[in-house]
């Protein structure tokens, strides 16, 4: 680590999460710094999925801290969690658009109930950011009629639209066909290259070698190794990094 | 003697609903400072209950499209009231609702072929016999040869009306008479014109009547071996209410001294004949409109507030504070547990104590609380069958609760419900002929009128089913609509 703590957007200290018996998280220890992208990678059930939705909440953690912005967040009433939203947006691997409203409706919802925002006000802002998505024309339709990568975009704007300081990633392309996985990567990158501070749970090993600052691998409810994207590809020093990587680069050959 | 229909069943629910509600209310001394005369004066009005299906006691006309009770029954309450120098307000319900709506003080009197038996009189007060006519049994014309009074009818099947004089009277004096009870005397003259029973006990005249207006029938006295003043009809009183006991009594008498009573029956059969000049189904147009009208009312305003009622036991149920979602679970599974019949009757009578409501407001009530049990649990089924990403994405964008209840999930629940809701909505038009019982002049109420005013057993039967028909099919229509509007994905 580089950087100071005191400096982290995001600092997360011991943190575990149990379902019932079922131990998920063991003690997550890492930060996260402002601008930077962070990719979580690591087999399936190693609890990535998991630890990002604690970092908004979505999941109590059992125990550990997450501080963001100098606050304690496994602290927090559900009234300070509901103030989250505007701090911290999420993506989705099901996009989770609201099938009972149009694409424009989905976008100004949140930011007119919760940021209040005036009708106007909420239009303007959201069509700024379907045209920077790619999807201006799509405003009026319902989710129903758009493609996969379309409605992930849509989803990424939708969150957008509350203007966070963070965005969660949990897994935005893997419900994708193959080849509508490259135009959402698009928008995330150039959301990388804007500085927005990301945080990605990716199985997509490119996208993570290109844009991220540092890529955490994770497994076992621990994270095992935190490195650069070159260094944990190129020269992994865990054990369980070295024996992931190698099944990867085999799959890929 | 005297159309004393009330069940067994209903006499024991009705008990329990007025024992309920008197124990939640200090009990007035009855005796002590009878009011009950001075109270009928003060207001000017003399309010009578009475069940309109029995004639020639009391029925209803069709007078230019409007209905109108009337009969021997109404005469002598016309009197009564005439004498009291009071109004007389008709009110018409039931006739197992009569005792009920007396001792809730819904109504003043009732009057109605009441006999006053001895378990009656524990409930109720009552005023003299103010007629004694006598039993009869209704036969088929073919059967007049081997049928000749009660003796005759040894071993057969004897129809009469459930927990009534006759009914004991048959039990009691035909020997191994297979006594068969039904509710009512025109499906009692049905069984017997289909041959399932081979004579009807009833009143002398209600078989003269009934004999007058169908050719096939015949009335024979019953033989039976009667003492006037144990079986004839008189005017039910609340309890303790002696000072208007004694002032109906005193015109009971002066209409014996007249002898009124003849003349009122001349009437009664007069009006009866005009009933049955046309007994043409759409002679009775005016009738069915009248009961359709009363049944959308009902149905509409019941779903209505059903759906406002159920989504707030549904956000009660779901809520995390135990002392909402308790008492939400409670209610449902109550209203679950009980017949809607017993409910519409203790809004009525029970809550009636309390406040008083029209009985319409009363029906409405208790179907709408009665739907809203149902309708929470569907909502609570669309909810839970909303994919749950939904609800984690309104959290992250840090949408309320109650933001993300009323513009995410409720919207997705509802179009998952729809049909279901659907459903529930044609059960209410249907059910809510339930509140026929406490005189809502829906499509059951106008039916068993026009039945008891036309002398014809199937026909208004087959124009209900119709008339039923159509309201659910068009509904079901009207949802359809809606439901393929709904469709976006």
């Amino acid at each position: 680590m580089t950087k100071n703590d005191e400096q982290a957007l995001i600092q997360v200290n011991d943190l575990k999460k149990s379902f019932g018996e079922n131990e998920v998280l063991k003690g997550i220890n890492g930060n996260i710094q402002t601008g930077q992208v962070i990719c979580v990678i690591g087999p399936s059930g190693s609890g990535k999925s998991t630890f990002l939705r604690c970092l908004n909440m979505l999941e109590q953690p059992t125990s550990g801290q997450i501080i963001f912005d100098g606050k304690d967040l496994t602290k927090f009433t559900h009234k300070e969690v509901a103030t989250l939203g505007e701090r911290i947006g999420m993506v989705f691997q099901s996009f989770n658009l609201f099938p009972n409203m149009t694409v424009l409706d989905n976008m100004k919802l949140a930011p007119k109930k919760v940021k209040h925002m005036r009708d106007q006000e909420a239009t303007e802002v959201s069509l700024k950011l379907l045209y920077r998505v790619g999807l201006k024309e799509k405003a009026n339709v319902y989710p129903s009629s758009l493609s996969g990568g379309q409605a992930q975009r849509v989803a990424m704007a939708r969150a957008l639209a509350m203007n966070p300081q963070v965005m969660l990633f949990d897994e935005p392309t893997s419900a994708l066909d193959p080849e509508m996985v490259g135009e959402v990567l698009e928008v995330m990158q150039e959301l990388a290259n804007e500085g927005m501070t990301m945080v990605v749970v990716t199985h997509e090993m490119g996208f993570a070698k290109k844009v991220a600052d540092k890529v955490w691998f994770m497994a076992d409810g621990y994270i095992q190794e935190k490195n650069t994207p070159d260094q944990l590809f190129d020269h992994p020093e865990n054990e369980r990094t070295k024996e992931f990587i190698n099944k990867i680069i085999n799959e890929d050959e | 003697m005297g159309k004393s229909k009330l069940k067994t069943v209903m006499q024991l629910l009705l008990v329990v609903v007025i024992v309920g509600m008197g124990s939640l209310l200090a009990r007035r001394p009855a005796h002590a400072d009878d009011q009950s005369l001075n109270r009928v004066k003060q207001s000017g009005t003399l309010t009578v209950g009475t069940a309109p299906d029995y004639p020639p006691f009391e029925f209803q006309v069709n007078k230019g499209g409007n209905q109108e009770d009337v009969g021997m029954d109404i005469d002598i309450a016309k009197q009564i009231a005439k004498n009291l120098h009071v109004k007389l307000k008709i009110k018409n319900m039931s006739f197992e609702s009569l005792l009920v709506a007396v001792q809730s003080g819904k109504i003043d009197m009732a009057i109605g072929g009441i006999n006053p038996t001895p378990e009656r009189k524990q409930n109720a007060d009552f005023s003299k016999i103010y007629y004694s006519g006598g039993q009869d049994f209704l036969i088929n014309k073919n059967d007049a040869g081997q049928i000749k009074n009660k003796n005759s009818l040894k071993g057969k099947k004897v129809g009469t009306q459930t927990g009534t004089l006759q009914q004991s009277l048959a039990k009691k004096d035909i020997p191994n008479a297979h006594v068969v009870g039904m509710d009512k005397t025109p499906d009692l003259v049905l069984a017997l014109k289909t041959h399932k029973v081979a004579a009807v006990g009833v009143e002398k005249p209600v078989a003269q009547a009934y004999v007058a207006n169908d050719h096939d029938l015949k009335a024979i006295d019953s033989g039976y071996k009667l003492n006037k003043n144990d079986v004839g009809t008189a005017i039910a009183f609340k309890k303790g209410n002696t000072s208007l006991v004694n002032a109906v009594n005193q015109s009971i008498d002066q209409i014996h001294k007249k002898n009124l009573i003849p003349q009122y029956l001349k009437d009664a059969g007069k009006h009866m004949k005009v009933n049955t000049n046309n007994t043409s189904m759409w002679h009775y147009w005016k009738y069915f409109a009248t009961g359709v009208e009363y049944t959308l009312i009902i149905s509409v305003v019941s779903v209505f507030f059903g759906i406002i009622l159920g989504i707030i036991l549904v956000l009660m149920r779901l809520s995390k504070y135990k002392f909402l979602s308790w008492p939400s679970i409670a209610y449902t599974e109550f209203v679950r547990g009980t017949p809607m019949m017993v409910q519409v009757l203790f809004v009525y009578f029970g809550l009636g104590v309390l406040v008083n409501i029209p009985a319409l407001t009363a029906g409405i009530i208790a179907v709408s609380l009665n739907s809203g049990a149902y309708v929470s649990e569907i909502i609570r089924g669309g909810i839970n069958a909303v994919d749950k990403g939904q609800s984690e994405a309104s959290r992250s964008l840090g949408l309320s609760k109650k933001d993300m209840m009323a513009s995410v999930i409720l919207p997705q629940a509802f179009k998952n419900i729809w049909p279901a809701l659907g459903n529930e909505f044609i059960t209410i038009i249907k059910d809510s002929s339930i509140v026929s019982i406490i005189g809502v002049t829906e499509i059951v109420y106008e039916l068993n009128i026009m039945r008891a005013d036309t002398y014809r057993g199937v026909a208004p039967i087959a124009v209900a089913m119709i008339l039923y028909f159509i309201l659910s099919f068009s509904l079901s229509r009207v949802l359809n609509y809606f439901e393929r509007r709904m469709n976006h994905d």
